[in-house]
């Protein structure tokens, strides 16, 4: 085997050494325990994130009375779902509204500001979310913005920008795929990408 | 309104150049030393070891090192080998460690 193809694992054995290696001093110095990391990334991989807001649309699709609901006072709502980590109607979440897309309307979320994201429920805003040009231009030419990320809105179905601020962060709950009938709302759930829930695509297909 | 750290430390890098790798709305890490290195800085951090903006401040200093060091041998570019750099350097700069615990424990030169 040549340097060429040696050197990336070099690499990646020689930081996997380091990191290591400052866990275990400062586990060993008190400063952190072994649990510490685990503790730190829980709240990423399970405390708020997009499965949270997978969890609340499966919901709607398969309760018409939840959906409405949800619409009408997302956070009443949202605090019906006992299988939701603690604090997700709260604190973060307090200001969050759900519209729904259904027959003739389509809706989109943007906002200004990172901190608006409705993170508890949509997990991390992807890279092209805080651009100024995607912002701007969604507010304007929703459907072209919307014909790039491959969804093509059709000239009867209106298309809802909403903008969210401080004041309230916006979901979508998208429409419930064709042929799902049969499916449990875990699997459902997992037809629900964050990308749904801003309103950049529809759920995914079964 | 944000009232966990965690969330507060990593919304203050989104649309910055020291924004995480990321997809699905989820955190992405190539190996578990990522996901350490990760863990540890925010939980300094968050225990008051350091602030934040300090461990930022050399994150934002090593991925600029990383960008003025290009040639056409530099090696791929990979986000948490400059967080690792960032919080070796935050931990040195701090007290946490010394560059002699280090080498001892990585048995590379101080």
């Amino acid at each position: 085997m040549s340097d060429r193809f040696q050197y990336p694992n070099d690499r990646e054995a020689r930081s996997a050494a380091r990191a290591k290696a400052l866990e275990a001093l400062l586990i060993e110095k008190g400063i952190i325990n072994a649990t510490t990391v685990d503790t730190v990334l829980k709240v990423f991989e399970t405390r708020m994130g997009p499965f949270n807001g997978a969890k609340i649309v499966a919901r709607a699709w398969v309760d018409p009375a939840f959906k409405q609901r949800l619409v009408a006072d997302t956070p009443a709502a949202i605090a019906e779902l006992t299988d939701l980590p603690e604090g997700m109607a709260g604190a973060e979440g307090e200001h969050m509204r759900a519209v729904a897309n259904g027959e003739g309307v389509h809706n989109l979320i943007i906002c200004t500001l990172c901190s608006c994201y409705p993170w508890p429920v949509l997990g991390l805003p992807p890279y092209w979310y805080k651009d100024p040009t995607f912002r701007s231009r969604a507010a304007r030419e929703p459907r072209a913005v919307l014909k790039e990320f491959g969804l093509d809105v059709p000239t009867a179905t209106e298309v809802k920008v909403w903008d969210s601020s401080a004041q309230i962060r916006w979901f979508v709950i998208p429409e419930r795929p064709a042929g799902t009938e049969g499916m449990s709302e875990a699997e459902l759930a997992a037809l629900v990408t964050p990308e749904s829930m801003m309103g950049v695509a529809v759920a995914n297909a079964a | 309104m944000l009232t966990q750290f965690e969330q507060y430390a990593v919304t203050s890098m989104m649309g910055a150049g020291d924004t995480p790798p990321r997809a699905n709305g989820t955190l992405c890490f190539a190996s578990e030393w990522e996901r350490s290195a990760f863990g540890v800085a925010l939980a300094l951090a968050r225990d008051g070891h350091f602030e934040w903006e300090d461990f930022r401040r050399n994150l934002i200093a090593a991925i600029g090192d990383w960008e003025r060091a290009q040639t056409p041998h530099t090696p791929d570019w990979n986000y948490y080998e400059q967080w690792l750099a960032a919080l070796e350097a935050t931990m040195l700069q701090h007290g946490l460690t010394t560059p002699e615990e280090l080498a001892a424990r990585t048995g590379a030169a101080a």
